[in-house]
């Protein structure tokens, strides 16, 4: 495979590592046991588009938000995490 | 040398250079061949038909192609260390002093013993294994594996190291094409004309594919001569790369494709400093397969007989290599391509013994050559060969009419029809789609930014190859916006149809092969059938069809046709199975590359590294780390001996040891403090600059993730270490929490491992010795510099270093930490000044038998499965702050009270020595899975307590100090008696370290 | 008290030997050299303050900071793209820790800096077989259409993270600079050494880089 990071351009799989599903969103403190579960077990299996999280850590070390066709490979769009680089993001 | 034994070469022609005779050895026997030859080619030259023996049935099998598809002809190439098992002798290429053996015989290739398997061949039919050796299953591996494994199988791998080198390489362009025949050389010179970066891989050695045996017209030049011409206006383009001897393997995703490059598989040895073979990765935006066709053969009796070849190899044979595999042939085809042979040999002086022609009407043509040169034109099939070792006897053909008909020749040219190769066009699970009137799977669609052209794409005429060579060359280039002329398309008036009457199976009562090299006949596949393994993917596994290393090249279409015939189906309805790469063997030191031995993988070294070598230290791998283990001094017997001395003279004096391997990373920004509060358990945030905590970081289930030893060296930036083991991995978790969970904290990171030479300094004489090396000036006093201070100093010199009163040891103790330039140099300077303190060096081991002296946990207690308050440091967790890990932690069974956490384990015979790995048992137990309450994780011999001791995690361990249990260790066969205790064994104060 | 003795090494300098190595051929395809006496420092801008950054940048160094993968020749410095909003200040060492000093100054309370000086070994890859050598150990197009001079790159050699930059053509063709993790120079060293050898290296003397 081949991944177009945001900041560097097109680099071969070797450079990326993956971590999975990147719509899990880390809960509130408060939200309790069960929400927590959740985010942190229960994911979908998803033929076909997906929004994924790779960090390009032989690169720049950015996280990116890769979306992959799970059944083709094909890759349709890449961003960056919000906090990737210097990007002011609000709390 | 002249052509001496060479009693088949030609007088005249062919592609070979006969002012370069070269001298070869096959089993022994000394030959000649030519340069240009390949081994195939060489042995054909001189008579041997007879070249191997097959896998399953010893059968004698000779030469069956011209190409890498060949099953057959599989021998040892070279001796000792380079013996090469299974390569095929028809992509050998010849040269001076080649020894080639062959395989799979006993006690020779002439008279092969294991032939009787022939005999016993209904034992040996489709899903043998599955069948036939199940039971008693005690006998599979002593019995029926070697039995099986000795009778049948293929050559022997050496049994020295392979002294070659490999490498793998990355190439990148915009128009890749695989094939540089007259269509891949079309569509070559087209993008390259246009602009693009076009790389064009060959596997043979030479341009031309099929031209260079099969000649033609092209743009009014003798095809050869046309070659020559489009190779040197390739070369002449700056971005145009040919790459000969180099077969495309794979394509994977998003335009990457593997192809392997044999750099020196032609020469005996490879010259100094070059690799034998390379392995390319290729990012091509756009690729060609121009890969041709493969001819297919028939099902027949007898069609494995040495000398029953494919028609185009026997032309390949003549034309190409001067060198003719019979004196006397016969043809056997269902289309015109196979006439080219008989013209071919009859051009060579080759007798014609007879066409049989699958198809009823003969064109004038062929019957004025027919009756020009008096042989027969047969209409109908080959029923059988008779023959054997001594090549084929006699052909019996089965007429139209019925009627039987005997041809005597000495050879037997055979033509199917052909398969464009579509391998690589179907590697991504794509299913070539049947095309009825060239009676062939032809690619249907392939992976984005590939195309099939020419042959391979079921384009059979010479004119159409070029064409379409050209114009998918053009579009390739167009699509990618590359605007210069193509040129106008390569022209040859060879434009004939490609007309074919398919017969896949002749229905012959003698053994016929589908697939030679696994040895699967078609009763096989008519017993799959029976047996209702009728699914294609059934019918694969269960006869082992096009599963040998030619992947089924000359057997999967008549496989599936013969089912086909079988079940009353269509072949397009009985489908086929899915292609994978590789397409070509590639051997498995292309696919490692330069990683083996030392260079296996990258290896760092601490800033010690060479003074410890020089000490003579003993290394041990840490990951990609090497890490002095122990500084052997004259004399001592074992390591057990040099650890203890370690571990004594930093306890009674002072040691020290390299902990630059530790990950370190600079915090900075203002929500430093905020950022590390929410991935430590503990707080951070309220640290005092010039002060050091020791922190633990839980992943998001509630586990211990990582720990180490944070201090704050400014308002706005921190130093924070982790693990060896874990700095690659934790840096990447602190990445995810800056940028993904925690974008609104103002936090910067960076590694800064590298930068510092970091050493742990141990022992009572701990501050005699630095005083020494500190600038006089600084100030290192309980009051000047209290536990857990941490602050940059300067060092006598002038040098600028960071010192951390942390203890792991448990003794006092600083880590000090110098800009890497002066790693070296300060180690020397620790060994010069502490001299008078008997200043001793330590690695890793006397470094483990201190924290287990002093009960911290380290990677064996942080396995994965243990929580802060298992490994007794639960009342770390803040319960004012949020942090990752924090509400998982918090689970019912994560908090159970019947959990294993961490205890100190001793023997309770002082001698006895205690194993990590051992189970504790509570005493009168019997040890089993219910019974089990846990196991050692880390052992020492304790210096200081003269003894074995260890850590183990233990159910509801900390109620049970004082307890007597059992070890239980099944791998070694041990059980003995432990007392479980406190797992603090020395110093239980702690006032060493507060000294 | 013993005297104290501060022998600075580089990261390669305890294996490193300048003359011919690999296949004995007319004219060295490759030249290899250990660069060193530089200060390298990680800037890293802070939330919000890239712009702060860019026009500090400006001030000190007189030019823009570099907001895509390449090298900027500034006034007594490089500047190495490193990542988004981030970039290495390379800088002949002149004693003491004046790269760093004029970096802090530059950029107080903008960017996070961090001290990289030792960090790294730099290496200069140059000669008419460059590009073939590195082809064995570098995923990256370097083909002059797509990696010009000036280009830069983070990337990765044998697994290990690698900033690598093309500076100004020599007679050679295209130069190359490669900064290497110190702890796995050796390593690397050996790695392009086998990976080169077989169009014949001349290693330089070791020298210090000059901008």
């Amino acid at each position: 495979m081949r991944i177009a990071c945001p900041f560097c351009g097109p680099r071969e799989n070797g450079e990326f590592t993956y971590l999975g599903d990147a719509k899990p969103k880390r809960p509130a403190l408060e939200a309790g046991e069960e929400a927590y579960y959740e985010y942190v077990y229960l994911r979908d299996n998803v033929a076909g588009e997906m929004d994924e999280f790779w960090y390009h850590g032989a690169g720049c070390r950015s996280w990116i938000k890769v979306r992959r066709n799970t059944v083709t490979h094909e890759i349709s769009s890449v961003e960056p995490a919000a906090g990737a680089g210097a990007a002011k993001v609000a709390s | 040398m002249s052509a001496a034994g060479q009693k088949n070469r030609l007088a005249s022609g062919g592609l070979i250079d006969r002012n370069k005779p070269l001298s070869f050895s096959f089993d022994g026997k000394a030959m000649s061949g030519f340069a240009g030859d390949t081994l195939a080619s060489a042995l054909i030259a001189n008579g041997v038909q007879l070249v191997g023996r097959s896998f399953k049935y010893h059968r004698p099998r000779g030469i069956l192609t011209a190409g890498s598809e060949e099953p057959n002809a599989l021998v040892e190439l070279r001796d000792g260390a380079r013996r090469e098992p299974n390569t095929r002798a028809t992509t050998i290429e010849l040269y001076d002093g080649l020894t080639a053996t062959s395989q799979n015989r006993w006690p020779s290739l002439d008279f092969d013993i294991l032939s009787i398997n022939q005999l016993a061949s209904p034992i040996f039919v489709a899903g043998f294994y599955y069948k036939t050796f199940m039971w008693p299953s005690a006998l599979w591996e002593k019995l029926y594996e070697p039995l099986i494994r000795r009778a049948a199988g293929l050559g022997r791998a050496a049994e020295k190291s392979d002294p070659d080198h490999y490498e793998k390489a990355w190439a990148h362009c915009d128009v890749l094409i695989a094939g540089g025949g007259p269509t891949g050389l079309a569509a070559a010179l087209a993008a390259g004309r246009a602009g693009a970066r076009v790389i064009l891989c060959e596997e043979d050695a030479v341009l031309g594919g099929r031209l260079l045996s099969d000649g033609g017209t092209i743009d009014g030049l003798p095809a050869i001569e046309w070659v020559a011409k489009a190779v040197a206006e390739l070369e002449a383009m700056p971005d145009v790369r040919v790459m000969t001897r180099t077969t495309v393997t794979g394509v994977f995703d998003h335009g990457t494709h593997a192809a392997l490059e044999r750099v020196n598989d032609h020469l005996p040895v490879p010259p100094e400093h070059q690799p034998r073979q390379r392995l390319w990765r290729i990012a091509a935006k756009r690729s060609i397969v121009a890969a041709g066709a493969l001819e297919r053969p028939i099902v027949f009796g007898g069609n494995d007989t040495p000398n029953v070849m494919l028609s185009s190899a026997v032309r390949t044979y003549i034309n190409r290599y001067a060198a003719t595999p019979a004196k006397r042939l016969a043809l056997f085809t269902n289309n015109d391509d196979g006439w080219k042979t008989v013209e071919a040999a009859l051009a060579a002086g080759v007798q014609i013994a007879g066409v049989v022609d699958a198809r009823a009407e003969a064109s004038a043509e062929q019957r004025a050559l027919a009756a020009q040169h008096g042989f027969a034109i047969l209409n109908g099939v080959v029923d059988h060969v008779e023959g054997g070792k001594a090549g084929v006897g006699k052909i019996v053909a089965a007429l139209a009419g019925g009627a039987k008909a005997t041809l005597e020749a000495d050879g037997l040219a055979v033509s199917g029809g052909w398969n464009p190769a579509v391998g690589l066009t179907s590697q991504h699970r794509g299913r070539p789609k049947w095309r009825d009137d060239i009676a062939a799977f032809v690619p249907d669609g392939a992976p984005a930014g590939m195309v099939a052209a020419g042959s391979a794409n079921g384009e059979f005429s010479l004119a159409a190859c070029l064409m379409e060579g050209h114009s998918s060359g053009a579009a390739a280039a167009g699509d990618l916006g590359f605007g210069k002329s193509a040129g106008s398309a390569p022209v040859s008036d060879e434009d004939a149809a490609y007309s074919v009457r398919p017969v896949w199976t002749v229905n012959s009562k003698k053994k016929a092969f589908v697939d030679f090299q696994n040895d699967v006949t078609e009763s096989d596949i008519a017993l799959a059938a029976r047996e209702g393994f009728q699914s294609v993917e059934h019918l694969k596994r269960y006869t082992t069809l096009g599963m040998a290393t030619d992947q089924g090249k000359n057997s999967n279409v008549q496989g599936i046709a013969v089912m086909a015939e079988l079940t009353g189906r269509s072949i397009p309805e009985t489908g086929t199975t899915i292609y994978r790469p590789p397409y070509v063997p590639v051997a498995m030191g292309a696919l490692a590359g330069h990683h083996r031995d030392e260079n296996f993988h990258a290896t760092r070294l601490t800033p010690s590294h060479h003074w410890a070598a020089e000490r003579g230290a003993v290394f041990v791998d840490t990951g990609l780390w090497k890490r002095a283990q122990w500084y052997p001094l004259k004399g001592e017997k074992d390591w057990l001996e040099s650890v203890t001395r370690e571990v004594k003279a930093v306890r009674s004096g002072v040691g020290f040891c390299d902990v630059s391997t530790l990950g370190k990373t600079d915090v900075h920004g203002p929500d430093a403090g905020a950022f590390l509060d929410r991935v430590y358990i503990n707080t951070f945030s309220s640290l005092a600059v010039g002060k050091a905590r020791y922190g633990i970081m839980l992943r998001e289930d509630g586990i211990v993730y990582d720990d180490g030893t944070t201090s704050r060296l400014a308002e706005d930036h921190y130093f924070l270490t982790t693990t060896t083991a874990k700095a690659g991995l934790v840096m990447q978790h602190l990445e995810f929490c800056r940028q993904v969970l925690f974008p609104e904290l103002d936090v910067q990171l960076t590694s800064v491992s590298d930068q510092w030479a970091q050493f742990s300094i141990a022992g009572p004489n701990t501050r005699a010795l630095l005083t020494d090396i500190v600038d006089p000036s600084e100030d290192l006093s309980n009051e000047g510099f209290p536990f857990m201070g941490a602050r940059a100093v300067k060092l006598r010199g002038g040098v600028e270093a960071r010192l951390f009163r942390i203890s792991f040891s448990g003794e006092m103790a600083f880590e000090i930490s110098v800009p890497a330039r002066f790693g070296d140099a300060l180690v020397r300077n620790l060994m010069a000044a502490g001299e008078k303190y008997g200043v001793t060096p330590y690695g890793t081991e006397a470094l483990g038998v201190m924290r287990i002296e002093k009960g911290h946990v380290a990677g064996p207690e942080l396995n994965g499965t243990t929580t802060a308050a298992d490994l007794g440091l639960g009342k770390m967790m803040s319960t004012k702050k949020d942090f990752i890990g924090r509400v998982l932690a918090g689970r019912e069974a994560l908090v159970a009270d019947d959990r294993q956490v961490v205890v100190g384990v001793k023997p309770v015979s002082p001698s006895q020595r205690l194993r990590s790995g051992a189970h504790v048992i509570a005493k009168g137990k019997v040890p089993a899975p219910e019974t089990d309450d846990g196991y050692v994780t880390s052992v020492c011999f304790s210096p200081m307590m003269d003894r074995w001791i260890g850590l183990a995690l233990v159910s509801r361990g900390r109620e049970r100090h004082g307890e007597i249990a059992m070890a239980h260790d099944p791998v070694r066969g041990e059980d003995y008696e432990v007392e479980i205790c406190n797992p603090v064994f020395y110093d239980p104060e702690g006032g060493r370290q507060r000294g | 008290m013993v005297e104290l003795s501060w022998t600075e090494t580089t990261p390669l300098s305890r294996i490193y030997r300048a003359g011919s190595h690999g296949a004995k051929t007319q004219a060295a395809g490759l030249s290899l050299a250990e660069l060193s006496g530089f200060e390298l420092v990680q800037t890293m801008a802070r939330r919000g303050q890239w712009s702060a950054t860019d026009q500090a940048c400006r001030e000190a160094y007189g030019k823009p900071a570099p907001a895509r993968p390449q090298a900027v020749k500034a006034e007594g410095a490089l500047l190495i793209w490193s990542g988004p909003d981030q970039f290495l200040v390379l800088s002949p060492r002149a004693g003491g820790s004046a790269g760093m000093d004029r970096a802090r100054l530059a950029f107080a309370g903008m960017a996070s800096l961090s001290e990289q000086s030792d960090a790294r070994s730099l290496i200069r890859v140059s000669g008419s077989r460059a590009r073939d050598m590195l082809a064995k150990v570098c995923s990256l197009d370097l083909h002059s259409a797509v990696f010009p001079e000036w280009s830069a790159a983070a990337t990765s050699i044998d697994h290990t993270a690698v900033n690598l930059w093309r500076g100004e053509d020599d007679a050679g063709g295209a130069v190359f600079h490669l900064l290497i993790f110190a702890t796995f120079a050796e390593s690397l060293w050996h790695t392009l050494l086998d990976s080169g050898a077989e169009y014949g290296i001349a290693i330089d003397a070791p020298a210090a880089w000059q901008q």
